[in-house]
């Protein structure tokens, strides 16, 4: 067992729409992919394995990160769609598409968040395998996404400060 | 702003403060092909930009053990997590004091792997300390966002 009992709180509803449209607004805009969102769920247990992560911390009135995580052949479908043509993912340009795309989710869903938020420069995480995780005290509630692509996970773990 | 003798300092500050570890520069690199953490937190405000520590798993389960009093078997992974994040928090919290008013810290991340790569587009590298905490390689890097350095 963990040394940490802190009850979680539920992650709360009025945080988690914003992002639903903005994956559907930016993948339809950027990609001309239509998006499907599964049902929601709760993060219990520990980080689940990716190839490629992009992340972005909230500041000021919301506090968190959300990441959105791919296997290698979706992001790479995602980001030819998204820049109009094959990118190695070995490249720079890929960390940056997926960094770009990780932003825009982030940026489009901000206003809806409510008060002043800050969203920091995205990370990106290459690399079979990689997990990510947040502080444990952090609820995250986790939107199963599927495109013609593919599937991608995107990770709200935010709450307001 | 080189900043290597201040984030060397305090790390230092940090590791012994809460870890009780010393902690010295080195040249050393983290060790290739071994499960690695890296932990990052996020400046906004004034000065935008990422800290980010990167050690062995080991290292980490060492902090962990340290920080949370674990006595009895190795540390649970979510324990090395908080560990990570919590030492990450601290240095970027100390880096934040260095930084023109007013800036914010994110929440800390914090990745693991055995073969990754952890970029910040549209950053530059200001800075990467190593360090070395007994047998383990630490490193603290100090990034700063490239819109702003112009």
């Amino acid at each position: 067992m963990s040394v940490h009992q802190e009850k979680k709180k539920e992650i709360e509803p009025a945080l988690i729409v914003p992002f639903v449209q903005s994956v559907r607004k930016v993948l339809a805009t950027m990609a001309q992919m239509e998006t499907t969102i599964g049902r929601p769920y709760g993060k219990q247990k520990g980080p689940s394995e990716h190839d490629c992560s992009g992340i972005i911390g909230f500041s000021g009135k919301v506090i968190g990160t959300v990441v959105v995580s791919f296997p290698l052949a979706t992001a790479s479908k995602l980001v030819a769609a998204f820049a109009g043509d094959e990118v190695d993912p070995q490249s720079s340009d890929f960390a940056d598409a997926i960094g770009e795309l990780t932003n825009m989710i982030a940026g489009a869903a901000k206003p809806q968040l409510g008060g002043d938020a800050n969203i920091t420069v995205p990370s990106v995480i290459m690399g079979r395998g990689h997990t990510v995780s947040r502080p444990s005290d952090i609820p995250c509630l986790v939107l199963p996404c599927s495109t013609v692509a593919g599937e991608f996970i995107v990770e709200i773990a935010i709450r307001t400060a | 702003m080189p900043f290597d003798e201040e984030i060397q300092q305090l790390t230092v500050s940090v590791w012994d403060a809460i870890l009780h570890l010393p902690i010295e520069p080195e040249t050393g690199a983290l060790p290739e092909g071994e499960r690695t953490m890296s932990a990052c937190v996020q400046i906004t405000g004034a000065w935008r930009g990422a800290v980010a520590l990167s050690c062995g798993a080991d290292m980490a389960a060492e902090a962990a053990a340290v920080m949370f009093a674990i006595t009895s078997g190795a540390p649970e992974k979510n324990d090395m997590q908080d560990a990570m994040g919590e030492l990450v928090n601290m240095i970027g919290g100390n880096v934040k004091a260095l930084l023109p008013e007013t800036c914010q810290l994110s929440l800390p991340s914090v990745v693991e792997g055995s073969d990754y790569s952890m970029r910040v587009p549209g950053s530059r590298l200001v800075t990467r300390v190593p360090l070395r905490c007994g047998a383990h390689a630490v490193t603290v890097s100090l990034l700063e966002s490239e819109e702003q350095a112009a």
